[in-house]
């Protein structure tokens, strides 16, 4: 019908005449605005783009219209589209970037073909940057690229008119994954990251297309030949898929390296090792990779034959807790403290040495050098403590732990070592909370960086573990019941009060005080220092629940005993107890008892 | 580019408190709220989402929160993904640029209601964005307010536009 009022281009908006439809009222809306647009029922949708076009300001070729999620073609009617008055159609004005737009994608997607395309055997290198449609390309046909699954982000953005340059976004990526441990490991579970990655040659071929690592080749011809050996790089790939190994890996290396240290002129050796290899293929696995799932390799080959042992421990190593049965060696632990605290889930022992000494004195690994030279670490350098603890992500996740009692708990049983000693686990358990509140409690953290306080708990310690060599049966007679403070006293945390500190001790002397110096007895013993921990309400707090073995406490005494000559322990002690830590009185005692 | 295909579209919710809110928010703000809800649409293979720097985008599950705790199916849409793109980019510039973020009027679930209307028409669920005025509607909620005001949610993914 030629006089359809609304087919008239000249016409205003207000449609004097309407002859077969009715006028509705629709709103168009742009991002930017909406409009109200009063057009005839029946009207095409061409009319209806003329109309907006003038409205909008912009040609009709660049409108697309969706109404319901369905765009609305030039040959449709808006009656068919069941658009009607007072309803809402979606408007975008297709900017004349859009050619400019392709381009750029295309651009940045040819930009991480030529990345990725090191691999030439990969099979379909980035079809996107072919079709130049951005999010609709599905994933499984991107380049192998580490960062494949973000390929089209790397379009997007180019098409955001931000950093098309691909290198940039990458490096973006990098910072975030860094930042990120949860987000690393999400990549590493995408399923084409995974086939990468089993893949040795195309591995292979990936770091061989870096330039560095050529130069790096040429100088070290080992290294090409590491790269050759696929046995190692599958089980480097298997390291690099799995977080908590690779944790591993790198601890023991990191212990390994320390033990070339000590040897003479190994230190030396080191260092050469690591500014003629290690360096390098850092910096140049870094560069391409974000970080360095290769260190393995470039550590030399003593570390190639670790990579086959498998995890037996938490994710997050605890470097106060039981060591894990195959370490034999010492120190190290500084590094593994540092590089230990990427892992996505943690330990609160990490926090809290003592708290998960109940196990370890039980088993006697607590008096392992390795754990000892640890805390010496540990203690001489506060800034690892606090560098560890104030690592955001460690922050958190004392926060979610804490909020989070089923997740610390489950975590924590999984710790191999309370697996075989249900007793113990239900100890644990009940304790947790308190535990919990103690990680956020910031007297407990800073004991842990107040490097006089950790020294004074590893005075503690030490006393507990001579104690154990020298009169296993004296651990169980040592039992009393709520002795408060403690003598070295200091930062100690003064945390809230334990509610089942009280009901420990008496535990105790419920249990068999045999004289084989059991794993229950220790570990209760273990577990009032926890409530001297958790509950101490003061140093010097009297009536407070907590307990407080007497060797602890009179530690200085003994100390002085010894010296003084009197080299029986258990004598010593009980003098002590008897006369309430009076060294003199204590002395006299044992004089009295002993021939002079 | 081709018009006439379908994408679907979906909904993901996350419950930013997992599962903290279902229980203590009797006790704390007097009625109960099955959870903190942030949502994201995912379209086109992709995550989309309003947070405090702008719109961000990643994979589907990309984000720190992991998997969704719920998935809401919102339909289909026409609209491919350079158009859908493109309107993002206009509404990043827009209403929805990262300072407009603002936790109770103008947050994650504003934007993915009105995506969701753009791409199909639908709103999203009701009990998400009437969450704000739940929480506002406690005396709670008023105490916390300026705090809350300040509170912007980050929970990762890239900026669309690349910056940040």
């Amino acid at each position: 019908m030629a006089d359809q009022g609304a087919a008239d281009p000249g016409n205003n908006n207000n449609k004097p005449e309407a002859s077969e439809g009715t006028i509705i009222k629709v709103t168009v809306k742009t991002p930017k605005d909406k409009e109200e647009i009063a057009i005839a029922e029946d009207a095409s949708v061409t009319q209806f783009k003329e109309e907006i076009s003038r409205r909008f300001k912009a040609k009709q070729d660049q409108l697309v219209l969706i109404f319901a999620g369905k765009i609305l073609k030039d040959g449709d009617s808006l009656s068919q589209h069941g658009i009607k008055d007072g309803l809402t159609v979606h408007l975008v004005i297709k900017t004349a970037h859009k050619s400019g737009d392709g381009g750029s994608t295309s651009a940045s997607s040819s930009a991480s073909t030529q990345a990725g395309s090191t691999s030439a055997s990969s099979p379909g290198t980035n079809p996107t940057s072919t079709t130049g449609s951005t999010g609709s390309a599905p994933p499984s046909t991107q380049t192998p690229n580490i960062l494949t699954g973000f390929g089209d982000l790397a379009s997007l953005s180019g098409m955001g008119m931000g950093s098309a340059n691909f290198m940039e976004l990458q490096q973006q990526m990098q910072r975030q994954l860094m930042s990120n441990p949860e987000m690393l490991s999400q990549i590493m579970e995408n399923p084409l990251v995974q086939n990468m990655m089993s893949n040795p040659d195309l591995m292979r071929q990936m770091i061989m297309a870096n330039p560095q690592m050529q130069q790096l080749m040429e100088r070290n011809p080992e290294i090409s030949h590491m790269l050759n050996n696929p046995e190692l790089m599958r089980q480097t790939m298997e390291l690099a898929r799995n977080p908590a190994m690779m944790q591993e890996m790198m601890r023991n290396q990191d212990r390994a390296l320390s033990n070339l240290e000590s040897i003479p002129g190994g230190y030396n050796a080191l260092r050469r090792m690591y500014t003629d290899i290690q360096e390098p293929m850092f910096s140049a696995a870094r560069e391409q990779f974000g970080n360095n799932p290769f260190s393995a390799l470039g550590g030399g080959s003593e570390s190639g034959v670790q990579p086959s042992r498998t995890e037996n421990r938490e994710p997050l190593p605890n470097p106060w807790g039981p060591p894990n049965s195959s370490n034999p060696s010492e120190s190290g632990g500084a590094t593994t403290g540092g590089t230990s605290t990427t892992g996505a889930t943690t330990n609160p022992s990490v926090s809290n040495p003592l708290g998960i000494n109940p196990g370890n004195l039980g088993n006697g690994m607590f008096n392992s050098p390795g754990m000892q030279s640890l805390l010496q670490q540990i203690s001489e350098n506060p800034q690892l403590m606090q560098n560890m603890l104030s690592a955001p992500y460690m922050r958190s996740m004392m926060q979610s732990l804490s909020q989070n009692p089923e997740l610390a708990s489950q975590v924590l049983m999984n710790n191999p070592l309370f697996a075989g000693n249900p007793q113990l686990q239900e100890q644990f358990r009940s304790q947790l909370p308190v535990f919990l509140q103690q990680m956020q409690n910031p007297e407990a953290l800073s004991v842990m960086t107040n490097p006089r306080a950790m020294q004074a708990l590893m005075q503690i310690q030490q006393g507990l573990q001579t104690l154990q060599t020298e009169a296993p049966g004296l651990m169980p007679s040592l039992v009393p019941g709520g002795i408060p403070g403690i003598p070295t006293g200091g930062g100690l945390p003064t945390g809230g009060g334990l509610p089942t500190g009280g009901g420990l001790p008496t535990e105790n002397p419920a249990s068999p005080p045999s004289s084989a110096g059991t794993n229950t007895t220790q570990q209760q013993l273990m577990q009032q220092m926890l409530q001297m921990f958790a509950g101490g309400g003061g140093v010097g707090g009297g009536g407070s629940a907590t307990t407080q073995t007497p060797e602890v406490r009179f530690q200085s005494q003994l100390d002085q005993l010894n010296a003084m000559g009197f080299i029986n322990r258990e004598a010593n002690l009980q003098a002590l107890i008897a006369t309430g830590g009076d060294i003199n009185a204590a002395i006299e005692r044992l004089l009295g008892s002993q021939p002079s | 580019m081709d018009q006439s295909g379908s994408y679907p579209v979906k909904l993901y919710i996350y419950d930013l408190s997992r599962g903290m809110a279902r229980q203590l928010s009797p006790l704390m703000l007097g009625k109960q709220l099955d959870g903190i809800w942030h949502t994201a649409i995912v379209v086109h293979g992709k995550e989309f989402f309003f947070v405090g720097e702008g719109i961000n985008s990643c994979l589907p599950g990309g984000t720190p929160l992991g998997e969704p705790d719920s998935v809401v199916g919102m339909g289909c849409t026409e609209v491919p993904a350079e158009i859908f793109m493109e309107y993002l980019t206009a509404l990043a510039e827009s209403t929805y640029s990262g300072d407009k973020y603002n936790l109770f009027e103008h947050n994650c679930n504003s934007f993915s209601n009105e995506v969701a209307q753009f791409l199909t028409g639908k709103k999203i669920p009701s009990y998400i964005t009437d969450l704000p005025s739940e929480v506002m509607s406690t005396p709670f909620g008023q105490a916390l307010r300026p705090l809350l005001d300040s509170v912007v949610i980050n929970p990762g993914g890239n900026n669309i536009t690349g910056q940040r």
